[in-house]
């Protein structure tokens, strides 16, 4: 309820915004007909978005959640930039990089005459603050921690020269310094603990932090002076839109009607109930699948279930894919192929290991002795065929999908129990191994992914054997400096994950944005976050 | 969330008739003898459609607790996409939801789990709180003050803020729920009965039985509890109702049985991302709450005596 009257304020403040537009567009009424194309940018405006949660935490090196990270990526620049299209690494506040033969140094060139918000100069010294301090970072930090691992320090050769260095091969860090999370931090920032961080952090992006209130409301303003932009921008210069404000609206249908009602610009997390009126209102869906681990089932390798591989492949050939995306996901949303989403460079289609087979799924279940018992529910040796899946849920569909495919399993004789878990236990649940099967998704646009996810060596939540040809696949592909070969070692471990049925991809999280008629150019980067310095807003 | 207060007759009335408390209905078809007592049934249920339609609604909901498949023969948790959010109509009496799957089954099939939660939340507040108020009322002195004031801790906190602190630290399932609702209404209970064990306990009979020797707990237990019990066993009708709301709201908020249990909150709670196209899904599960408080409240209005009352 309190959501809705926060409402009105800003309500009033539409009102004022659309009498200044009246009076601009009296004044130029020689432009008239740009309704139905825009035309050209305009600088100004405030673009007013509503995304469903908040993580409690402002700054950009420690949120993990997309629904946070849609803000504060505004308000940093990052070293490198990705292409969303071909997953080429560009210029960012790096002019140029190069590493040593094992990829254990990196070495970059900074541009000049960037500065954070608080004058201080983006150099060196204060990549080498940013870097120093990650691996001191508390348990949000997981992201950052997990592309600078193996740091082993930074040399700074000049103003603008640095060399990172590792104690191992890291070839996937190049692609981490194009994200949010090694984002750049004035120095002041890096230095405040955690918590301080989270109440607001500097940086040197498009726009500035003006005001974080949790579970309510991000204000961003733009960034005079701002001229450094990455190479990925399409105009040089400041943002064009003067404000930007992420507001928390947690229903569906709630953020859909205000964006039908033109009380907000964009949404983020559009339902598949919510397509057909927006799309009737005029609002564009702009969609892109997150690139990295899809959602699916993994076991827990250590249990006798997770042991045993005639159930892991009857789960896998046992899921309808195809009528679960056409039921709960939106239309854009595509089933996955893979250990790694279509979107992540290196992902290799493993259709012929996952595709939806019930025949195949109970003979093989017959064979290693699991028999239907006479509620249909199959057992073997007095115990019946139950599989608890762990699940949080961290966004609306996650529950009717689990349903779903509750009810498809239940077709092939295998028991699914849903256990809810709050998202914040899911990392203390993954560490203990304190679980059976887990629903997950992880979002990267590299496919070191695997390796952070999978590797018997990392923090292998999921207790994979070690010693194994996917161990030797994983640590390959993180040491080819080559593309090609760090493509065909990927591609070897996504194989190898599916034929063993090791995990059990389900559906491609895909962000669906909702982007009402007078917002523009809402761009997605290439981990499906968005880049607001090219946005504007016609009147 | 509406909390509702139990009317202030149940609270500090003073009942004329120590034996026959709230429940004076039994004595009147005696009185009037079997062939009047018919007609005078009649006459009473006829003067009162909103009663009889109660009764009605309260059948229905124990039918579909405990003979579920006589309602709805259907499995509750199989729907069939192709079948999804079809409005109300013929073969669908309350509409399908988001999976296909059929409302009114899964709200009949869903009966038993949140009657079963109300009933366990009523029964731990109505031991507990009479336990307590007994002791309280009978013992008197130090003993009386000092739970007694830790009654007034319990009421000071917001019940649906008390079950969420215990929910949280209890975990989630129906029964967890339960018990959660039911020592937020441990305070209510403890009172009236502290209420009324402290007039009955001054009350000649008990004097008596006291001075003829009595054990102190046979007197409690023949004399004080059974004259007591009136206006408790009217407030336990009544907070059926609010428990029931109470539970629901518990599982609205995911704390209750895991999917795909269909728990009347839940229900509610799976409907809330589709209102604007499919406001059944959300509506159906709410109005069989609705209907089935409002129902339990009537009842209990008529238990308080309106059969006494009524000519």
């Amino acid at each position: 309820m309190s959501r809705l009257l926060r409402f009105l304020p800003a309500g009033r403040g539409a009102v004022l915004l659309a009498a200044t537009a009246l009076t601009l567009t009296a004044c130029g009424s020689g432009a008239g007909g740009a309704q139905a194309d825009a035309g050209p940018p305009r600088p100004g405006g405030t673009l007013v978005v509503a995304v469903s949660s908040d993580q409690g935490c402002a700054d950009p090196q420690q949120v993990t959640s997309n629904d946070s990270i849609y803000a504060l990526r505004q308000v940093v620049d990052s070293l490198t930039d990705q292409d969303p299209d071909t997953g080429e690494i560009v210029p960012w506040l790096a002019t140029s990089w190069s590493s040593n033969a094992d990829a254990t140094a990196w070495t970059f060139t900074l541009r000049p005459g960037a500065t954070f918000s608080d004058g201080v100069p983006v150099d060196a010294a204060a990549v080498k603050a940013n870097f120093d301090r990650v691996p001191e970072l508390g348990a949000r930090g997981s992201l950052p921690k997990g592309y600078l691992a193996g740091y082993a320090g930074t040399d700074v050769a000049g103003p603008t020269e640095f060399t990172v260095r590792f104690d191992e091969p890291n070839v996937q860090f190049l692609q981490g310094t194009s994200t949010h999370s090694l984002g750049l931090l004035s120095p002041d920032s890096a230095a405040a603990s955690d918590d301080e961080r989270c109440a607001g952090v500097i940086g040197s992006g498009p726009f500035t932090l003006e005001r974080y209130v949790t579970d309510d409301v991000t204000v961003l303003a733009k960034r005079p002076g701002y001229d450094w932009g990455s190479a990925l921008f399409t105009h040089p210069g400041e943002a064009y839109l003067d404000r930007a404000e992420f507001r928390v609206v947690p229903e569906s249908g709630v953020r859909a009607g205000s964006l039908q009602a033109g009380e907000i610009d964009a949404i983020a997390s559009v339902g598949q109930q919510d397509e057909a009126p927006l799309i009737a209102a005029g609002a564009e869906l702009p969609a892109r699948a997150n690139p990295g681990i899809p959602f699916g089932i993994t076991f827990n390798h250590d249990t006798p279930l997770g042991a045993d591989p005639a159930v892991r492949e009857a789960l896998a050939r046992g899921i309808d894919r195809d009528e679960l995306v056409a039921a709960v996901y939106p239309s854009q949303t595509r089933p996955a192929t893979s250990a790694l989403a279509s979107t992540t460079p290196s992902h290799a289609d493993q259709t012929g290991h996952l595709g939806h087979d019930p025949a195949r799924a109970t003979a093989v279940l017959d064979a290693a002795g699991w028999l239907p018992g006479p509620d249909g529910i199959r057992a073997k040796g007095g115990q019946r065929l139950t599989v608890p899946l762990n699940f949080a849920q961290n966004i609306a569909t996650t529950k009717p999908a689990l349903e779903l495919v509750q009810q498809q399993l239940r077709r092939i004789g295998v028991d699914l129990q849903l256990v809810e878990r709050q998202i914040s236990e899911t990392a203390v649940i993954q560490q203990k191994g304190d679980f059976v099967a887990l629903w997950a998704n992880l979002t990267r646009a590299d496919p070191d992914i695997l390796r952070s996810s999978y590797w018997s060596g990392g923090n292998n939540f999921y207790r994979f054997p070690a010693g194994g040809p996917l161990d030797d696949a994983l640590v390959a592909q993180a040491a080819a400096v080559d593309p090609a070969e760090r493509t065909r070692q990927a591609g070897e471990a996504q194989r190898l994950l599916a034929a063993g049925h090791h995990q059990i991809p389900v559906v491609e999280l895909t962000t669906v944005l909702g982007v009402g008629p007078t917002a523009h150019d809402v761009a997605f980067d290439a981990s499906s976050r968005i880049q607001l310095h090219d946005a504007w807003k016609s009147e | 969330m509406t909390t509702l207060h139990p009317p202030p007759e149940l609270r500090d009335r003073t009942p004329p008739d120590p034996a026959g408390t709230g429940s004076a209905g039994r004595e009147g078809p005696r009185r009037a003898g079997r062939s009047g007592g018919g007609a005078r049934l009649g006459r009473f249920l006829r003067r009162r459609p909103g009663l009889v339609a109660a009764v009605v609604v309260v059948v229905l909901v124990l039918t579909a607790a405990f003979v579920p498949a006589l309602l709805a023969p259907g499995d509750p948790a199989v729907g069939d996409t192709a079948q999804r959010m079809l409005p109300p109509g013929p073969g669908h009496w309350f509409g399908t939801d988001h999976l296909g799957r059929d409302v009114w089954t899964r709200v009949v099939h869903g009966a038993a789990l949140s009657l079963q939660a109300t009933v366990l939340a009523v029964a731990v507040a109505l031991v507990v709180g009479g336990l307590v108020g007994l002791a309280a009322g009978y013992a008197g002195g130090r003993l009386d003050e000092l739970l007694m004031r830790g009654v007034d801790v319990l009421l000071a906190i917001p019940a649906i803020l008390l079950s969420l602190a215990l929910i949280t630290a209890l975990g989630f399932g129906t029964v967890k729920v339960a018990i959660a609702v039911g020592i937020a209404g441990v305070a209510s209970f403890a009172r009236v009965t502290r209420a009324e064990t402290l007039r009955v306990r001054r009350s000649l009979y008990v004097e008596a039985a006291r001075a003829v020797g009595t054990r102190r707990l046979t007197t409690l237990w023949r004399h004080v509890l059974p004259n007591a019990a009136g206006p408790v066993t009217a407030l336990a009708v009544l907070e059926f109702g609010l428990a029931i709301l109470a539970v629901s709201a518990l599982s609205f908020l995911g704390y209750g049985a895991p999917p795909p249990a269909s728990e009347w909150g839940s229900l509610v709670a799976d409907g809330r991302n589709y209102l604007a196209v499919a406001w059944w899904i959300c509506a159906m599960p709410g109005l069989v709450i609705a209907a089935t408080v409002l129902s339990v409240n009537r009842i209990s209005r008529a238990l308080d005596g309106e059969w006494g009352r009524s000519v």
